[in-house]
């Protein structure tokens, strides 16, 4: 805009000067903070690099140890994780990372075993059948759920599911076992209601109205405890587990750990969930229920593989909440170092580890560096699974619009 | 179980199996919050209430007297046990006792049974059998109750004379002796009076006869309450009660976090994540606005954008690990070389402490603040920006007179959202400054007034502290769950503002704000 | 009553009066600096307490970052006084010797144990040396032939199942203490539950009946059992306060103050008044509150000698 003809020239400069070192300013802010971000990975490959390359800072550690170690001269151990005992000493470094490594991917597995059905049940329920106002508070609610610290869902569970859970097994078992055709017999009977019963509770409301229901089963549950396990496991169901099984049971276990964190992360993968299946276009669903389909089926067959991408998103969302996730495993899993398939044994994960060893390890040290190493992978594993998660959804979003309406 | 099947075909509208796991799910989803949150509910607030001291009889003709705590069965599997929390742990070692139920032969709840708070030991539970007042005087029966009361009173008084003249006439001077000042005078003054004030507290004793047939003598000075809960009414119960809770949320801890109050926890909480969203406003906004106003719209830009999005999903932990390699060993050792030298080899800001928790917690919370407010600047339609540029206005001017207060609900939502997840934070606390136990407050009357360099006590971080670090887990129980109610109460407001927030923001720029 | 109160209320207007020339002759007051271990910041806490008692002025600024803190503190001449629950090693003692020409002061304030605790139900009463480190430890070097991981091999029927171990981090000083006596330096199974504190040790223990786990003395609740040890000849010795403080116990440690003091020099004031305290009756019955053990008394009135305190009505 060559404009230099009046006085308010002078002004009108003044302002395009202030402009211009604003535009200087927020740009250098802007990259200065997005590169404070980023120099989180650039920062712990920095620390983790002389653990491998001779540069005098510390002693080197072969990468073999990190993964297998010690079967030779006789010792029994394999995968240890025992670096304050071992670093430093003249025996034999045993700090494999895999059992830690093993653990965080165990206790992730077992709350996304648990948490995506939930949430997936939760968000099909919400956006296909729930009353729209139920839904509008639903929503916030299962917010709340998901700001819900750690640090009270871990205690919760160490200190008190745990210990229960392990005193009531056979309750719990009988619990699962009710679960599912509780709720179908719940179904079933609700056809046979009189209609004007039925307009009172919709399935629109369901949500609310199954809690009671849900507390008889309970109460069910541990009726008919004893009777199962009297009938199918000899009368002790741990006993049963211990001698025919061969499963160990600790108080503290992976189960537990699954339980607390899948309750953490169901809620993420809800919103992230249903937002995906309410965003499928309105059409989609209308044309299907229009020739015919139930909404159920409409949901199976068309809503659903629509919104496959941004279900796999949700639940890759979830699978990094429940990597990182440090004080739940931390309180409830018992810390230790296992490589076990059972459920019901101990774990140690990656967090919990550095949680608990970083601040006693020496600035620059071996172990530091190794907890670094262990901080850096879980970084690396959740910006990946991040990535692909956002990179999907985004093709997602394409799609939408292809369809037509959408976000 | 089997009729469902068969009865499918007769639903009004065919919606299957399906729908019901789908709904169960929802039911199920919302029983287990409930149950926490009641969980936490009861037992958080119910410990404040006056539980009825019970005498138990035993078989062998033993007596106890406690609170009843809990029942647990026998490892045998035949019968239960009970927890009683007996106190008078100077007598016999414990403070609680386990007592199989088949063992009991009679329990009672004397009105006269007394339970005593003390500065030293813990509770002590029994019978008041005689006073010793301060004069010598002995009294028993309802006499020496009622004396015990008023100088329980007296005490109090006295206490919180003793506290507000250290507090605020002797630390200071001494402070000032510290710095070079003359206050020699005026601090011998203080502590003559401090003297007679302790003076005054001393003298007077009670005996109280324990179930077990044994006898206590405390020193009337170690009592900090006295009360007797089956002679209480329910009103009296309740104002003990609200007296138990407001001591809870005013008091510091006690006895290595398993009692007293957790008033240092809320005030560092509350102020580290002041401090925290003072560093994540601006520097999150500034980058927000980088991204959507100036840089330019390109792959660069989408990709940048993807991973400022994903790091608001690497684990917290990770946060910690470069607060504490970057922050406290990189800048505050530095910064300890540079500056406080004199000090060296103990840290001042080469270790944790409320800067670098503070710092850490902002950029853990940078990603959610930029993507909030990114969300609220591309719901702003262009039109808005290009009417104010084709007005005339500069860019500056455009973002500041126009962008900025359109999205300010959209920032004022991020910034709680990210408070609401600083607040809940511990794992990366643990490792840049966290303290379980900081008598200072990082407030006070020395000069510079904030001292970020201090440790500070956390509401979550003392959940943790208290349920596995504590002297003895069973007492710090209650006191847990009620930190842990407390702490998720703070964030349930959080989180309701920011919602309220956003719900009025989509409200408002409805209209406005459809492309 | 009420003249008191309206005296103490004011106490500024206390101070603007004329106030009487008090001849205070032992005007103790500063701040005591003390920098050092995590399992003594209670105690450190209480004296703390006690002393601001005694004398108002003082305040007690604590640094409880672990016991590795203290030596390096002390070199530096930032603190004089470091708690420590180990005695300082070769190379610390020699880094001070090189800073300040003189070793540092050692003075023993209490005693601690470490404790093997079972559930309160559980009918074992000791555990031999050599068991105890087959139960622990996958390295045996005790001397056991095999490892045990059964309660069936402790000839037991009643806890039935695989024993469940419980113990403590690895950073912590409880942890290197019990490797190091009842493992004879060994590795821990993996198997062991890693509790970040003795406490929550002794909570996981008191709630089932298959642990086993180790925990501080001071940390001992009557859901738990503590177990006897049986050493080579078979006698037992059960950690009560007389065998820990005898020594006879071998699962047990001093707790140690640490001072910056030049030989031939007394120690100033508030120091002073700080020790007078902790090796008073009155220091040594807050030990006892605490649950750790207090010292024996020849050996508090040595240490008292030693500091050249004086002994008058003490």
């Amino acid at each position: 805009m060559p404009d230099s003809s009046s006085p308010p020239s002078i002004r009108r400069r003044l302002r395009q000067g202030r402009d211009r070192l604003a535009t200087v300013l927020v740009t250098a802010g802007g990259i200065g903070v997005i590169a404070a971000l980023l120099a989180i990975g650039v920062f712990l490959v920095v620390e983790v690099v002389p653990l491998f390359w001779p540069t005098g800072a510390t002693e080197t550690i072969s990468p073999q140890a990190l993964w297998l170690s010690l079967e030779a001269a006789g010792d029994p151990a394999r995968y240890r994780w025992d670096p304050t005992a071992t670093l430093g000493t003249d025996e034999a470094a045993r700090v494999s990372l895999v059992p830690l490594a093993w653990g965080t991917l165990e206790a992730a597995a077992w709350a996304l075993l648990i948490a995506v059905p939930l949430a997936l049940g939760a968000a099909a329920h919400s956006a296909l059948f729930m009353a729209p106002r139920l839904r509008s508070r639903l929503k916030p609610t299962l917010e709340l759920m998901e700001a819900l610290p750690g640090v009270v869902i871990g205690f919760v569970a160490g200190l008190v599911l745990a210990p229960w859970v392990e005193r009531h097994l056979a309750d719990v078992l009988a619990m699962l076992v009710l679960l599912v055709p509780g709720l179908l017999l719940a179904g079933g009977l609700w056809s046979r209601l009189p209609p004007r019963l039925q307009q009172a509770m919709p399935l629109g409301w369901a949500g609310l109205w199954l809690l009671p229901w849900l507390l008889l089963l309970l109460v069910a549950a541990h009726a008919l405890s004893p009777w199962l396990e009297a009938w199918a496991f000899g009368g002790d169901l741990r006993h049963w587990l211990e001698v025919r099984l061969g499963l160990d049971i600790a108080v503290r276990n992976a189960m537990i750990v699954g339980m607390a964190m899948g309750f953490a992360v169901m809620p993420s993968v809800y919103a992230l969930a249903e937002d995906a299946l309410s965003g499928v276009p309105r059409s989609l669903a209308e044309g299907a229920q229009a020739l015919g389909a139930t909404r159920w089926q409409t949901l199976w067959r068309v809503v659903l593989p629509a919104a496959s991408p941004g279900i796999f998103s949700a639940v890759m969302i979830g699978a990094g909440r429940a990597v990182g996730e440090t004080m739940i495993v931390l309180m409830a899993s018992g810390n230790a170092a296992l490589m076990t398939w059972n459920p019901l044994d101990g774990l140690r994960s990656l967090a919990a580890t550095i949680a608990i060893e970083l601040p006693e390890a020496g600035p620059g040290g071996q172990h530091y560096r190794l907890l670094l190493l262990a901080a850096l992978l879980l970084f690396a594993f959740t910006f990946l699974v991040n990535t692909l998660a956002e990179l999907v959804r985004t093709r997602l979003r394409l799609r939408y619009r292809r369809l037509g309406g959408g976000p | 179980m089997r009729p469902v099947s068969g009865s499918r075909a007769r639903l009004p509208r065919g919606e299957g199996p399906g729908a019901w796991l789908a709904a169960g799910s929802v039911a199920l989803s919302l029983l287990a919050l409930l149950a926490l949150l009641s969980l936490l509910a009861v037992r958080g607030l119910g410990h404040f209430w006056p539980a009825p001291v019970a005498l138990v009889v035993l078989e062998d003709g033993r007596q106890l007297a406690g609170e009843r705590v809990r029942e647990v069965p026998l490892p045998e599997g035949t019968g239960r046990e009970r927890l009683y929390r007996t106190g008078n742990r100077d007598l016999d070692g414990a403070r609680w006792a386990w007592v199989p139920v088949s063992a009991i032969t009679a329990v009672s709840h004397p009105r006269d049974l007394v339970v005593l708070e003390r500065r030293r030991w813990g509770e002590a539970i029994g019978r008041l059998t005689a006073l010793e007042s301060v004069t010598g005087e002995r009294l028993e029966g309802e006499a020496a109750w009622a004396a015990l009361e008023g100088r329980l009173v007296e005490l109090a008084a006295l206490r919180r004379a003793r506290d507000t003249l250290r507090d605020e006439v002797i630390l200071p001077r001494v402070r000032a002796l510290e710095a070079g000042g003359d206050v020699d005078r005026e601090l011998a003054i203080a502590n003559a009076r401090l003297r007679e004030l302790q003076a005054a507290m001393e003298g007077g004793r009670l005996i109280l006869a324990t179930a077990d047939g044994g006898q206590l003598t405390v020193p009337l000075e170690e009592v900090l309450r006295a009360r007797r809960p089956n002679a209480m009414s329910p009103p009296d119960k309740l104002a003990t009660w609200g007296e138990g809770v407001w001591r809870f949320l005013s008091e510091g801890p006690r006895a290595a976090n398993t009692a007293g109050g957790v008033w240092p926890a809320i005030f560092g909480t509350v102020l580290m994540v002041m401090l925290m969203s003072v560093l994540v406003t601006p520097f999150g906004v500034l980058a927000a606005i980088y991204l959507n106003e100036v840089a330019h719209q390109g792959r660069l830009t989408r990709l940048v954008r993807i991973a400022v999005r994903n790091l608001a999903g690497v684990p917290s932990i990770v946060y910690g690990v470069f607060g504490l390699g970057v922050f406290v060993y990189g800048i505050g050792g530095t910064l300890d070389e540079w500056f406080f030298d004199a000090t060296l080899p103990s840290p001042t800001f080469g270790t944790g402490g409320l800067l670098w928790a503070s710092l850490t917690l902002a950029l853990l919370t940078l990603p959610v603040v930029i993507v909030a407010t990114e969300e609220g600047l591309a719901r702003i339609p262009d039109q808005q920006r290009e009417g104010a540029l084709a007005l005339g206005a500069t860019r500056l001017e455009m973002l500041t007179r126009v962008v900025l207060p359109m999205a300010t609900p959209a920032m004022l939502t991020g910034v709680i959202l990210a408070v609401a997840r600083a607040a809940g934070e511990v794992a990366p606390l643990m490792l840049v400054g966290v303290a379980k136990l900081a008598p200072q407050v990082p407030v006070d009357g020395d000069f510079p007034f904030l001292h970020l360099d201090r440790k500070f006590m956390h509401l979550g971080y003392h959940i943790f502290d208290a349920a596995f670090h504590g002297g003895d887990v069973q007492s710090a129980m209650p006191l847990v769950y009620a930190t842990a109610l407390l702490l998720v109460l703070v964030i349930l407001v959080l989180n309701l503002t920011a919602i309220f927030l956003r719900h009025h923001l989509s409200t408002r720029h409805g209209a406005l704000t459809r492309r | 009553m009420s003249a008191i109160l309206r005296r103490c209320l004011a106490p500024w207007l206390l101070l603007a009066m004329l106030g009487a020339p008090q001849a205070l002759a032992q005007q103790v007051a500063g701040t005591l600096g003390a920098v050092g271990s995590d399992t003594m910041a209670g105690l450190m806490l209480r004296w703390g307490e006690a002393l601001t008692r005694q004398h108002p002025g003082i305040r007690l600024q604590l640094q409880t970052s672990g016991s590795a803190s203290a030596p390096p503190a002390l070199v530096a001449g930032t603190t004089r006084l470091g708690p420590m629950s180990r005695p300082m090693n070769e190379a610390e003692r020699r880094a001070f010797i090189e800073r300040h020409g003189y070793p540092p002061r050692e003075v023993a304030v209490a005693r601690d144990a470490l404790v093997v605790v079972v559930h309160r139900h559980n009918p074992l009463e000791s555990l031999g040396e050599r068991e105890l480190d087959a139960i622990f430890s996958d390295s045996r070097r005790c001397g056991a032939r095999e490892g045990i991981n059964r309660w069936r091999q402790l000839g037991l029927d009643e806890p039935e199942g695989r024993i469940r171990l419980h113990g403590r981090n690895a950073a912590s000083g409880t942890q290197a203490l019990f490797r190091r006596v009842a493992l004879c330096g060994g590795h821990f199974r993996p198997e062991v539950n890693e509790h970040p504190g003795s406490a929550a040790v002794v909570a996981a223990v008191a709630e089932d009946p298959r642990a086993i786990g180790y925990a501080g003395l001071n940390h001992l609740t009557p859901g738990v059992k503590a177990l006897a040890r049986r050493d080579a000849e078979g006698t037992r010795h059960f950690p009560d306060p007389r065998a820990v403080r005898r020594g006879d116990y071998a699962l047990s440690r001093d707790l140690y103050l640490y001072l910056n003091l030049p030989p031939g020099e007394s120690l100033p004031a508030a120091e002073r008044a700080f020790l007078d305290l902790v090796l008073s009756p009155a220091g040594q019955a807050i030990v006892e509150e605490l649950g750790f053990v207090a010292l024996p008394e020849t050996r508090r009135l040595r240490q008292r000698q030693g500091l050249a305190l004086d002994d008058a009505g003490r």
